[in-house]
């Protein structure tokens, strides 16, 4: 038996570090821990400021999916208010949120994850015709022509597509040849490259996806343009509670909106769809084919037994979240669990969640393994009950601050691990596409959304190409990996489907981008609670707000990180990144590539992860910061 | 194999021409604030300088510096990092993890010792011996300390690493702080902002690549190029305050015609960064013209001065701006001179505010 470490896990946000038993007669991972490494406090930070800040603090939870936390913020603080926000509102978040997802999956698959599959070392052997011929082949057999119904056309021709001469490819090889052969490997330094998975794929296949991974270096910024128009910059936009700040005017030249700049908005939607047709989807369809063709189906864990989802993209704005408004009319109703997928669909059991789900005891964190401890005889607390007073108990082997094994029966992270009816869950775009499929198929969604059903037309086309079922394919790693690519197709159609009812409803002769009703802090009831939720590109996001007396009294989040990421649970078992670690085989223990990859087939992002609130509203330890003489601390 | 290599080798071993190198060199003068006299510098320390080892490390964060970074525009952040740096250790885009990149990470602070350039994003956990901000099983607290000795020069990239941000605002549960404190006699480069412009981070780390030294600073160690101006004194509403003409409300009409935004927050008048020239994505936009009041978020500690729609306490509810503005329109002299007076009636009211707290 060897005991693997694994930390720094890099090319995710924040920190995270795994550990694993391997039986190295076998191959099989006897045992995994997950452990997030580091705490920030941001909902501690929370206490007491102006809730219609809320969205600029929380935001910095995470620099990655940078607009979700202040979404789920606002729509924590109208629905504590009771505020509806105007149609243009409603559209731009929408179109914000969907722009944020596919650049987010764009730069997943190629910066965050391609070098678990592809690597430059392997790309000096490829041919350069025979990959510009592969290229031509693919765009031929792996294009998905799926599309919104009825969305306006504004591009002549579709842009990017990928260069497929033999020029371009001998040009890349020749870039890959000089960083390998200058000694100075820089970010591609010290991998394990020699690795046998890497032999898995042809050395054509690794050629064109690393001249992807630089081209989308490129690219990626592009896509973003919306937030900048929009929320001003990118990332971190600006978000106002109400609705949004960027008014709309057709007459007036200084106008924050206005047709040229809705152009640049356009652009940037298009060109997101054409990346995800040309580049992302026949990349990871041909990576996934050979994955699956070699046998590799593992690495699914909790896909298997257990998904949650919270449901996305009101079409129209609604009234508020815990009166349910936010579930009535929903573009995507993946509001859902699903348990014991990976037992095939008869088995499946799908339960629907509700606003009851997210503001009652349904959800509960625990902390029987983390380093926080719970008043004597608590056990599981609701968000707003939540209590998060720190209690590091240091390594099992090792030092306080040398550490060389984590204690598995013990305290061993800084996440607390979120239960829904006393059950752990996997969240991310796998786990709503297994609802929405589960769904369909025991005849749960009779009159499919377009989008819905877009995603059952996905499902049916990559099942052909790999010719498995969904049930065989969908809860792997490569499943996780390829539900995330269909979900950035899906998102970039979403957002041309919603450019064009923003366009239309300005055309009406409404330009109302915010309600303001209720900005004075007078009009507000003395005390109020509300819950955003979203469903960010990593899964199911809550934000949970109680305002007193005008000001912050209390700031939860359950993040899709935590969901995922979690530490065991004494009854409930391992967390999902522990599952899939554990159906995972790994071939060279001293080079755990597979555990690095099924653990970023997750999209780890762990900074918004860490919790941190006494929910009693004790203050834990006050170190002063004086806003003009520089920081003093404490040591 | 050991030999490195200059911006031009790279430029000359990938057969692009003389042109376009001396091409890049103008872009990165302007880029990097300087007149075109200084051209030629340039262009010498880029033919003759190695690409400069740089070492990305990572405290309490978020990654939005990183996520910034790649944002580069011009430069592009794939020829900054493929190009002009050789990007040594960086959790973000490193393809190695644990053990290895460890070790990577001790071979390249012992191979170029002082002479890589340390970039550091997020800010240092010093509570309870910094067990908040683990990676490695180390503390970071320990790897900044390490990293930043051996190196030639500092970058702290983002107002956490700079002075603390967010995890540092009110009540600071983990003790976080900016890096300067922890850096040692290693010349430190702030370059806060939250986060900061893509352009002013390529920029920033190009003038220390080429030059081998930190650009001229101001007194919070910012980059004067990239700091030197207050938004307000760049920003495309500026007319509309000086004729007192302001947003009261969020898209009212004074919102859709551009008016000034002081009234609804508005922190332009009292933060120095470059969102105003330089603007987001080149010139696309920046909060200001996208509706949104400033929040002064290159400020040292911007996050204690909430809450963010509410300006000029000492005046009421925004009460007398429309007094001010009217006063300015009456001449710029005194526009400049009550302008100033503002801007320290708000720090002094802040100041006292504080005291009271303590
Ligand atoms: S300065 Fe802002 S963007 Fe940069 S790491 Fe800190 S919170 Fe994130
Ligand atoms: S107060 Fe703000 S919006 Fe008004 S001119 Fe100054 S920086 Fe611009």
């Amino acid at each position: 038996m060897k005991h693997v470490v694994v930390d720094p896990i890099t090319r995710i946000e924040g920190h995270l570090r795994v550990e694993v038993q391997v039986d190295e007669a076998t191959g099989k991972v006897t045992d995994a821990i997950s452990s997030g490494t580091a705490w920030r406090g941001l909902e501690l930070v929370m206490k007491d400021r102006d809730p219609r800040d809320a969205w600029a603090y929380i935001q910095r939870i995470c620099g990655v999916c940078t607009t979700a936390h202040a979404l789920g913020s606002v729509r924590a603080v109208e629905d504590a208010l009771g505020i509806a926000i105007p149609k243009n509102a409603n559209y731009i978040r929408n179109i914000m949120a969907a722009t944020l997802t596919v650049q987010d999956h764009i730069v997943h698959f190629y910066h965050l994850h391609a070098l678990d599959w592809v690597s430059p070392v392997e790309a000096l052997a490829a041919d350069a015709i025979a990959t510009a011929n592969l290229q031509n082949t693919l765009l031929g057999a792996y294009k998905l022509p799926f599309r919104a119904p009825n969305t306006s056309t504004t591009e002549a021709y579709e842009h990017d597509f990928p260069a497929a001469t033999p020029q371009y490819f001998e040009q890349i090889k020749g870039k890959v040849k000089a960083i390998v052969e200058s000694g100075q490997l820089g970010i591609f330094s010290a991998n394990w490259w020699d690795h046998p998975d890497y032999k898995l794929l042809p050395p054509e296949v690794h050629l064109l996806a690393v001249a992807h991974y630089l081209e989308m270096l490129d690219k990626q910024r592009e896509l973003v343009t919306p937030h900048v128009i929009f929320g001003g910059k990118n990332p971190h936009p600006h978000y106002v509670v109400g609705g949004m700040p960027c008014s709309i005017s057709l007459d007036d030249g200084n106008a924050p909106v206005n047709t040229a700049r809705l152009e640049i908005v356009d652009r940037a939607i298009n060109m997101g769809r054409s990346l995800v047709n040309n580049y992302y989807l026949p990349d990871l369809l041909a990576i996934g084919a050979a994955y699956v063709k070699a046998g590799r189906v593992d690495g699914g864990g909790m896909a298997k037994t257990c998904v949650l989802g919270y449901g996305s993209y009101p079409i129209e704005g609604y009234t508020g979240t815990s009166d349910g408004g936010f579930f009535k009319n929903l573009l995507i109703r993946c509001n859902g669990v699903v348990e014991d997928f990976g037992k095939g669909l008869a088995a499946a059991k799908f339960t629907e969640v509700t606003a009851e789900d997210v503001t009652t005891e349904n959800i509960t964190e625990s902390v029987d393994h983390a380093w926080y401890e719970y008043p004597a005889g608590k056990k599981d607390l609701h968000p707003w009950e939540g209590v998060t007073a720190p209690k590091f108990t240091g390594p099992k082997e090792g030092t306080e601050t040398n550490w060389k094994a984590l204690n598995e029966s013990g305290k061993y992270s800084w996440l607390k691990t979120p239960k829904w009816k006393g059950k752990l869950c996997e969240v991310g775009p796998l786990a709503r596409y297994i609802i929405i499929y589960t769904k369909a198929k025991k005849g749960l969604l009779p009159e499919p959304s377009w989008a819905e059903q877009m995603m059952l037309d996905q499902l049916d086309a990559v099942s052909k190409v790999l010719g498995l079922a969904p049930e065989v394919w969908l809860p792997t790693m490569v499943g996780r990996t390829a539900a995330r690519a269909l979900d950035a197709q899906l998102n970039a159609e979403i957002n041309k489907f919603f450019f064009d009812k923003l366009i239309a409803n300005i055309k009406s002769g409404d330009t109302k981008v915010a309600n303001s009703d209720k900005w004075d802090i007078n009009t507000w009831p003395k005390e109020c609670k509300g819950v955003g939720i979203y469903e960010a590109p990593r899964g199911a996001l809550s934000h949970y707000i109680h305002i007193k007396d005008g000001k912050t009294f209390n700031y939860q989040c359950i993040v899709p990180t935590t969901w995922n990421a979690c530490p065991r649970d004494d009854n409930a078992g391992n967390g999902a990144y522990e599952m899939a670690m554990k159906d995972t085989q790994v071939k060279v223990p001293d080079k755990p590539l597979e555990i690095v990859k099924v653990v970023r087939s997750f999209d780890p992002c762990m900074a918004c992860a860490t919790h941190m609130f006494n929910a009693k509203g004790e203050k834990i330890n006050v170190i002063t910061t004086d806003p003009y003489s520089g920081t003093r601390v404490d040591k | 194999m050991d030999k490195r290599e200059s911006m031009w080798d790279v430029y000359l071993r990938k057969g692009m021409s003389r042109r376009s190198f001396v091409k890049s060199c103008v872009a990165l003068t302007s880029l990097m604030g300087l007149s075109t006299d200084q051209v030629s510098k340039v262009v010498e320390a880029a033919e003759k300088k190695p690409l400069p080892v740089v070492v990305w490390i990572h405290g309490h964060e978020c990654t939005g510096c990183d996520e910034s970074f790649i944002r580069s525009g011009a430069p592009l952040a794939s020829d900054l990092v493929l190009s002009q740096i050789a990007l040594e250790y960086d959790h973000l885009l490193a393809a190695a993890s644990g053990e290895p990149f460890e070790a990577h990470l001790e071979e390249t602070i012992n191979k170029y010792k002082g002479q890589y350039i340390l970039c550091v994003e997020g800010a240092v956990c010093t509570k309870d011996n910094g067990v908040y901000c683990m990676s490695g099983g180390k503390p970071f607290i320990e790897t900044l300390q390490h990293a930043a000795h051996n190196a030639a020069a500092v970058i702290a990239y983002g107002t956490c690493a700079a002075s603390g941000g967010i995890q540092a605002a009110k009540p600071n549960p983990t003790g976080s702080s900016g890096i300067s404190h922890f850096t040692g006699k290693t010349p430190v480069v702030n370059v806060p902002g939250c986060p900061p412009i893509p352009e002013v981070m390529t920029g920033v780390v190009m003038h220390v690549a080429l030059f081998g030294t930190v650009p001229p600073l101001d007194n919070e160690g910012r980059p004067k190029q990239f700091y030197g101006n207050r938004i307000h004194d760049t920003c495309y509403r500026r007319p509309f305050f000086d004729a007192g003409m302001f947003a009261e409300r969020f898209d009212d009409a004074g919102a859709k015609a551009g008016w000034c935004l002081y009234k609804l927050g508005c922190r332009g008048p009292e933060t120095y960064n470059s969102c105003g020239n330089l603007r987001w994505f080149q010139g696309m936009s920046y909060p200001i013209q996208s509706g949104a009041p400033c929040i002064g978020c290159s400020n040292a500690h911007f996050w204690d001065e909430d809450p963010m729609t509410t300006r000029m306490p000492e005046y009421g509810p925004l009460g007398n701006v429309d007094k001010i503005g009217a006063a300015l329109a009456v001449g710029t002299a005194a526009g400049v001179a009550v302008h100033g007076a503002m801007s320290v009636i708000q720090k002094q009211k802040r100041e006292a505010e504080e005291h009271e707290k303590e």
